[in-house]
């Protein structure tokens, strides 16, 4: 009988656990998170908008821990692993022991070193339920918001507390919001659409300084033109690193991020780590699977986990959806291909016979293929004409015996 | 696990699967195929049929994959492959319409409702005891369910 | 194809005759009730009405996706277009009939044939206003002012309409705008115009079926019966046999399939002469007989009194045609209109049945056409008679006989139309008037028109029925549904007692049934020249008394023609299933709620007996209060 032991309650870190219990009915699963609740993050902005309660983000079941007989040791923070005793060591003076260890610790806001930024507790990072509730205090107490960072999180954070009423302010150092998923007239779309419900935009500019209050807290931003904005708190949306501290500490190798290898080990034996925290990709569902694979391994099947494909990406805001999957940005020697309507925008980026990129503004139904086509980088050379109306039935192939889809190319 | 097999030689593209579809998904308390409202945008088949280009048709139809793309990516728990029915089912209350499913499918089945509040698939008319409309309305009797 | 053992062990469809649907089971080949099983799968889009093939972009249908067809016709459109081509096309066929009809009266009267009523006669000619020399002359003179009508154009308005139709119903009709012009004009324009790219206006389309029925409904229907009535004789009350067991196999049997009785004037006498029934008995048989089936059948039921020799019954209607093939005493098939169903073909090859068609709109694939022409019938006559004979000769002991001799009855009433009503009731409509007063018969019900198989034969109508005369609501039917009714039994004075209380009552007193058998499809005419002497009478409009329709188990094209003639007269019209037309909203408000406004008429749809009885009962009892009886 083993024992596992997985540091961190995030998707890597329960579907790890998942997987564990159905390999090994018998054996100890041990979960222990710095989160109180188990959360998607991915729906913090619906908590944050007071649509759903915690329970409500909560992507297993209430029981999950109950039901697949998973210990689940909350609010603790590992402090050190002991990789020769095989122990890990959390709270006042507890310790757990393992046979097997996940490290799946996700990553962290990054505050930039701007003056004052890192100390004032006003500045809120927008990752765990943690942070939601901080910025629920924060609201009550005053409504202009400061954001900064205007990719996915930041525009979660900002149609989140559109809908309470506040007075919002985004500001990008990149010219367009969303930049590495939109192109100028996509960003275009979404940018007014922000507006409309309140919003005012600040692209192409970054704060540099900040003015405090006697507490430390931020009641003026300073842009890099220095233009004064004044706020009640901000919300940091300008990038995560991975938290490897733990690795730090306890002689794993970590750079930017834990390094593993194709099975997803680090370089001490019997330790695994698993999504955000490896630095192979930043999206939840790639998370998942890094989780499911590293469980496989260490429940002992001899499987190698493929380079994820992070370029991934589906928005949905004030009912304008949008999905960005490839590379929109590497277009040199390549074709791009646009297709404009007053409800539609599509963009397809290819080169030599291969689909590298693919943007689709408006209803983005039955898209899956394009992601798969860009992955697997199938000739579509003779489909060009169509691009934007593809289908599986322009690749169809059925396994005859049990039915599951192929594609035939 | 059953499964829903199509042959799509038998497939003439009468659309009477896609019909039975949406009579099966309605939500406005009617029943009938003479009362199913043909031109309300929420009243969507789960159900697509293509043609392939030669004058035949490709009926695309929710796998309920082995290893499922969509569930693989859901961030809710909204979509989850049964252990017992080895179905996909999908939770249109847990959904927050993130539509990375939609957007992970490499066959492109889930579709965005109208209101871009849930995603739209197969749910193999687990609500009907006699099982998948579309199995019972095709006339050409290319529809079957089986077991895998 | 036939005898096909897979179809052995095939369901057929229940029906409300049930030693039929026992008979039909067991048959050794395939019917129309085997037939419905495979079928059963129908299409959405049809069934909605909106499926457009009409042109090379097609075959278009609406979905949530594609709401409009390539052109941009949208849902109503599509509806709209399907539904007056059908009607159209209904009306047509009935046009067809009475016109054929008018030339056999011209015919008679040019050749001083056999004038079997001259009260027939001089009825027409005093509605038409029309004398003549003589009485042939007055039967040209009355025929030709039927046909000048029907082939004036459609922008010429006809001259009968007002001469035929209640006063009040014109005045109506006149503030609609929807006086017909020349019956077969009307059918080419409107084909005309429910073509590609043509008229995109439901509501004008939808008026344009009124115009249609108001033309079907008086001369394909009412006007033939009274030329008829001419030729052929009129309708007298007498019990007879229906069913089967009419079928007697020491004669050559003829099955009659059509609507026109007038195709038969010749022939019918032709076989009861010396010399033909001499070449009978020297083939073996005791002479002719001509067994009924679809509305000629019920035609020559009508008139049965004139012709007890030749006329051995009405053995059923079109959904038992295939059945009464199959019991192998028929000999030939005599066909000139519908209903002669194609699966009939087979059963013909196989059981060695002659068919002769005698007009071509009634061809069978393999049927002779030996087409009825009033100069050539005495060569042609004793042609067909010697074909018949032949086919006799060859086929009797070769093929198996598989005789229902007790299928049917023997005293259903038969003969029922409004002049032999009334002189029933001793030549007034006062004693039913005042029996509908007094609430002894709480209304009116016409169950009239087709039997259909697919949802059941006759189930629709049987049930309909019963739950009307329980309510005490006398039911009077015309066609196949008839057909089938008498069948069963519900015409027979015995039924009186599955009647409510007080019209079982008056049934025994009067020693008539609770369901009145008019006999044909066309007699829905009959039905109406009933219902408009008695508002006469009574000094209101027909949409007020207390009188309902139902078409329950509808099935072709001249059924949606009758049925707007129905609605242009003002009355509710109740249908078994919808007419292909829900997919359209402005359509469906159209047929089911502003009609009432337009004409008083209205649709309901009811696939359920029960209901559909309640319904009907409960607009009876409101436009008694509204009479104030």
């Amino acid at each position: 009988m083993e024992r596992f032991v997985i540091i961190g309650a995030g998707a890597a870190g329960i579907s790890a656990a998942q997987v564990l219990r159905d390999f090994r009915p018998k054996d100890v699963v041990t979960v222990i998170s710095t989160d109180e609740k188990v959360h998607s993050r991915c729906m913090l902005h619906k908590y944050l908008g007071h649509e759903r309660d915690a329970q409500g983000i909560n992507f297993v079941g209430a029981d999950f821990f109950e039901k697949n007989d998973i210990v689940h040791i909350s609010c603790e923070t590992v402090k050190r692993i002991d990789t020769a005793a095989k122990t890990v060591f959390f709270g006042e003076s507890y310790s757990a022991p393992y046979d097997k260890l996940l490290i799946a610790t996700g990553s962290g806001f990054f505050i930039p070193p701007i003056p004052h930024f890192r100390e004032a507790p006003n500045v809120f990072g927008f990752r765990d339920l943690s942070d939601a509730l901080k910025i629920d205090e924060a609201f009550a107490k005053g409504r202009r918001v400061f954001i900064v960072g205007s990719g996915l999180v930041g525009l979660d954070a900002a149609s989140a507390l559109c809908e309470r009423g506040a007075e919002i302010t985004i500001a990008e150092m990149a010219p367009r919001v969303m930049p590495l998923q939109t192109d100028d007239y996509a960003a275009s779309v979404y940018q007014k659409v922000f507006e409309d419900h309140g919003c005012k935009f600040l692209l192409g500019i970054g704060a540099s300084d900040a003015v405090v209050d006697e507490a430390g807290n931020i009641t003026e931003v300073i842009l890099s033109n220095g233009e004064h904005i004044p706020c009640d708190f901000i919300i940091m949306a300008a990038g995560v690193r991975p938290r490897i501290q733990i690795a730090l500490d306890s002689g794993i190798a970590a750079e930017r991020a834990i390094q593993v290898d194709g099975h997803l080990r680090t370089s001490v034996p019997d330790v695994y780590a698993a999504g955000d925290c490896t630095g192979l990709s930043g999206v939840w569902p790639d998370a998942m699977a890094q989780g499911k694979a590293a469980a496989r391994n260490m429940a002992g099947v001899d499987e190698a986990y493929p380079k994820p494909y992070p370029f991934k990406n589906t928005s949905n805001f004030f009912g304008v959806t949008m999905l960005s999957v490839g590379r929109l940005d590497l277009t040199e020697g390549a074709d791009i291909l646009v297709h404009k309507t007053p409800t539609e925008y599509k963009k397809a980026i290819v080169k030599d016979g291969r689909l590298t990129g693919y943007l689709s503004l408006g209803d983005i139904s039955n898209h899956g293929l394009y992601l798969h086509l860009i992955r697997s980088g199938i000739d579509i050379s003779g489909k060009l004409d169509k691009i934007f109306r593809l289908t599986f039935a322009d690749f169809y192939g059925i396994n005859e015996k049990n039915g599951e889809f192929a594609y035939s190319v | 696990m059953k499964r829903i097999f199509i042959e799509p030689a038998k497939c003439d593209g009468c659309k009477n699967c896609t019909l039975a579809c949406m009579e099966s998904h309605r939500e406005d308390g009617g029943r009938g195929l003479y009362t199913l409202d043909l031109t309300d945008p929420a009243n969507q088949s789960r159900n697509r049929i293509l043609s392939d280009g030669k004058g035949g048709y490709l009926p695309i139809f929710c796998r309920h994959c082995d290893d499922p793309d969509c569930a693989g990516t859901c961030m809710s728990g909204a979509l989850v492959k049964n252990q017992t029915t080895g179905l996909v089912d999908y939770d249109a209350e847990k959904c927050a319409a993130c539509y990375m499913c939609v957007m992970a499918c490499r066959y492109g089945v889930p579709a965005v409702s109208p209101d871009r509040k849930r995603m739209i698939k197969c749910d193999f008319c687990q609500h009907l005891e006699e099982g998948p409309a579309c199995v019972r309305a095709c006339p050409k009797k290319a529809i079957e369910v089986r077991e895998v | 194809m036939n005898s096909c053992t897979d179809c052995l062990s095939r369901n057929t469809c229940l029906s409300a005759d049930k030693p039929m649907e026992n008979y039909i089971r067991q048959l050794p080949r395939e019917t129309a009730h085997h037939r419905v099983e495979g079928q059963s799968t129908k299409c959405g889009f049809g069934l909605q009405g909106v499926c457009c093939r009409l042109c090379a972009n097609g075959p278009c249908r609406v979905t949530p996706t594609a709401p409009r067809g390539i052109c941009g016709a949208n849902a109503d459109t599509i509806v709209a277009r399907n539904f007056l081509r059908a009607v159209a096309a209904g009306s047509g066929c009935y046009i067809h009939i009475v016109e054929n009809t008018a030339r056999q009266l011209k015919n008679t009267g040019l050749h001083k044939d056999k004038i079997r009523s001259e009260k027939a006669l001089n009825r027409l000619a005093e509605i038409f206003g029309v004398t003549g020399s003589d009485k042939y002359d007055l039967c040209v003179k009355v025929a030709d002012k039927v046909l000048s009508d029907l082939y004036r154009p459609e922008y010429e308005p006809m001259e009968l309409v007002e001469k035929l139709a209640y006063a009040p119903r014109v005045k109506r009709w006149k503030e609609l705008g929807i006086l017909p012009g020349g019956a077969k004009g009307e059918v080419f324009n409107n084909i005309v115009k429910t073509s590609t790219n043509l008229s995109s206006d439901p509501v004008e389309m939808m008026v344009s079926c009124l115009r249609l029925g108001i033309s079907t409904g008086l001369y394909g229907l009412q006007l033939t019966n009274l030329l008829n009535d001419v030729v052929l004789g009129d309708p007298e009350i007498r019990p007879a046999p229906v069913g089967m067991n009419v079928i007697d196999p020491d004669y050559i049997n003829i099955l009659i399939t059509g609507h026109q009785h007038s195709l038969f004037t010749y022939i019918q006498d032709r076989l009861l002469d010396e010399d033909v029934v001499a070449k009978a008995q020297a083939a073996g048989a005791k002479g002719f007989k001509l067994v009924g089936c679809t509305c000629v059948g019920q035609d020559l039921q009508l008139r049965g009194a004139h012709y007890t020799e030749i006329f051995d019954g009405h053995a059923g209607n079109n959904y038992i045609s295939e059945a009464v093939l199959s019991c192998g005493a028929i000999d030939a098939v005599l066909s000139e209109f519908n209903c002669t169903l194609p699966g009939i073909e087979p059963i013909c090859d196989e059981l060695k049945i002659k068919q002769i068609c005698l007009d071509v709109v009634a061809k069978k694939a393999n049927a002779e056409y030996i087409p009825f022409q009033y100069e050539t019938r005495q060569a042609d006559g004793d042609r067909i008679i010697d074909e018949i004979i032949a086919a006799y000769k060859a086929r009797r002991g070769t093929v198996p006989m598989n005789l229902f001799t007790d299928h049917g009855n023997k005293n259903t009433l038969t003969g029922v139309s409004e002049g032999s009503l009334k002189a029933f009731l001793g030549g007034s409509w006062k004693p039913l008037i005042d029996l509908i007063v007094a609430g002894k018969i709480k209304g009116l019900a016409g169950v009239v028109g087709c039997s259909s198989v697919a949802y059941g034969h006759d189930t629709l109508t049987a049930e309909l029925t019963r739950e009307l005369i329980a309510k005490d609501i006398l039911v009077l039917t015309a066609g196949c549904s008839s057909g089938g009714l008498e069948n069963i039994g519900l015409m027979t004075p015995e039924a009186a007692e599955l009647a409510g209380p007080n019209l079982k009552a008056v049934c025994k007193e009067l020693g008539i049934p609770p369901v009145l058998n008019f006999g044909p499809c066309l007699a829905i005419g009959r039905l109406e020249i009933v219902a408009t002497e008695i508002a006469g009478e009574l000094g209101v409009d027909l949409p007020q008394l207390p009188l309902v329709l139902s078409a329950a188990q509808w099935l072709e094209e001249q059924a949606l023609a009758d049925g707007a003639f129905a609605l242009a007269l003002g009355l509710p019209l109740h249908l078994g299933v919808p007419p292909f037309m829900t997919g359209s909203k402005v359509v469906t408000k159209v047929l089911t709620e502003d009609m009432v406004e337009l004409t008083g008429g209205q649709v309901i749809i009811d696939p359920d007996g029960k209901s559909a009885a309640n319904t009907l009962e409960a607009m009876i009892e409101k436009k008694r209060k509204a009479l104030n009886i």
